[in-house]
């Protein structure tokens, strides 16, 4: 029972890899938004990335 | 030595004789119909002669202080593997180890047309026991090491714990002349989920094979009342509840694995890897006191949907850069928003040199549809930091190993898993044997056939 399942959970493990890269999948985190305006295009400033503001590491060990 | 089940007699009559415990006078009712060598009084525990027609005692015993009540009560009729018996005998033995005393209980049961067998219990795991019917051959002589095995019927058994066995407490009939205080040697050999049995007491060996059975089976059996109680610990000859052969699941695994490393190597090749923008800018500090957002030339991203990979490439030096990221598409509207920071640290300490960080960074944004798209960049620094060049590097379609990073985990998973749940149980069982974990060797042969 468990090795029919083995195979049938293996064939779909290697099948999602496979959908997933053929697809593009990444494992980064993106975030996605939509009706970005065209006029960022001339004026970049108008857009606010989510991420500015980030805090950031200053310093080594 | 002797070997085999008790002779039968012909068609018996129906006779349960009804005599009198000739020390109490309490009535003593005979199942076995001429079976039974003895009989115990379950008043006063006298054990008597049943062949003697004034029942002779044989042997009184004083059984007040530890009387025990047998789960299956005397008399009970069931049936059993397709045979009707009935309760006629019943037994509380016990062994010694390491000044420990466990008990467990044996049922004697009689057809008259099948004979005898027996079940024992030990804290709820239960046995269906008979005579053999050939005799076995024990492996390496009549060792009790860790390798010594048996053989019966074709099948092998691993020899599993050697002990003298006492029995403190005898109530009913039985085909022997059974003694409270009586010791036999026992020897388990198993082969889950049976157990060969070799018992000597006095020169004269028996032998015999018993089938795991869960308490319910018997309940249904004698059709008793309640439930059965839980069975506690590990059983020497429990059925595994991995029931596979788990060599085989490696074997899977091991050929998942290489159809793995297959398709990593083919979607390697067959990724387009196709650079669309390799630029390289200035970050400099007067710079950044104005608003340092801009955007890219405008690059095609063709084909399926598949992902773009962005590199950042930066000279720091214990400093850092980070780089607000959008990807947008021209047409849509549709942007990846994203933030990367690239930072390089190193120095020098008690514990001798060091670094962190790198010079680099890559992100794959995933599933991009085909388009016209540029990158918006507002680069951000170290405020100690003069200027810095970096080096942006967008590629279409890039192959990404997590992905199979992640495969091979999810394939190793379950694989791991049931093997621990067969080596946990094995280690349990074993560790009641002669033979403790740490002599444990292999435990996925113990574990039954796939079924």
């Amino acid at each position: 029972m468990f090795r029919r399942f083995y195979l049938f959970y293996g064939f779909l493990v290697l099948g999602t890899a496979a959908f997933g890269q053929y697809r593009g999948w990444s494992l980064d985190t993106i975030n996605q938004l939509k009706n970005v305006p065209k006029s960022v295009r001339d004026n970049p400033g108008s857009y606010r990335s989510v991420y500015s503001g980030y805090h950031h590491y200053t310093g080594g060990k | 030595m002797s070997i085999g089940t008790p002779p039968l007699p012909g068609p018996p009559k129906p006779q349960a004789k009804a005599l009198n415990c000739p020390k109490c006078g309490a009535a003593i009712t005979l199942r076995s119909f001429g079976q039974a060598e003895t009989v115990v009084c379950g008043s006063c525990h006298s054990i008597l002669d049943a062949k003697d027609p004034n029942l002779a005692i044989l042997q009184q015993f004083e059984a007040a202080t530890h009387a025990v009540t047998p789960l299956i009560p005397l008399g009970t009729r069931g049936k059993l593997r397709g045979a009707d018996y009935e309760v006629i005998g019943f037994q509380r033995r016990d062994i010694k180890v390491e000044e420990i005393t466990y008990y467990w209980h044996e049922y004697l049961l009689f057809n008259p047309y099948k004979g005898f067998r027996y079940l024992s219990e030990y804290n709820g795991h239960w046995n269906d026991i008979s005579i053999c019917k050939q005799l076995p051959t024990v492996e390496r002589g009549f060792s009790s090491g860790p390798g010594s095995a048996a053989n019966y019927l074709g099948e092998s058994y691993k020899h599993f714990q050697t002990a003298e066995a006492n029995s403190d407490f005898v109530l009913g009939e039985f085909p022997w002349q059974v003694r409270v205080g009586e010791k036999a040697v026992v020897t388990d050999y198993v082969h889950p989920p049976r157990v060969l049995s070799s018992e000597t007491l006095d020169k004269e060996v028996t032998w015999s094979i018993g089938e795991y059975m869960y308490g319910r089976e018997v309940w249904d059996a004698f059709k008793l009342p309640d439930s059965p109680p839980e069975a506690t610990g590990v059983y020497e000859n429990q059925p595994s509840p991995v029931r596979i052969n788990l060599t085989s699941v490696w074997v899977a695994f091991a050929a998942f694995a290489v159809f793995l490393l297959a398709l990593m190597a083919a979607f390697d090749i067959l990724a387009k890897k196709e650079p669309v923008l390799h630029e390289t800018y200035q970050l400099n500090r007067a710079d950044a006191r104005g608003e340092s957002s801009f955007v890219t030339d405008v690059f095609e991203l063709t084909g399926r949907t598949s992902n773009v990979e962005v590199k950042t490439y930066a000279p720091v030096s214990n400093h850092w850069i980070y780089l607000n990221y959008a990807l947008i598409n021209q047409d849509t509207g549709q942007a990846w928003d994203f933030g990367r920071e690239v930072s390089y640290y190193y120095g020098y300490d008690s514990d001798g040199s060091w670094s962190e960080g790198k010079q680099n960074d890559t992100v794959v944004v995933p599933s991009v549809p085909a388009g016209h798209y540029y990158l918006r960049i507002e680069p951000e620094a170290d405020p100690l930091l003069p200027g810095v060049p970096y080096t942006v590097d967008v590629t279409r379609d890039a192959p990404v190993f997590g992905i199979y990073g992640i495969a091979f985990l999810a394939l190793l998973l379950p694989v791991v898993l049931v093997s621990w749940r067969a080596y946990t149980f094995e280690r349990a069982r074993w560790s009641e044997s002669d033979h403790p974990p740490a002599q444990l060797s292999s435990f996925t042969s113990s574990s039954e056939d796939d079924s």
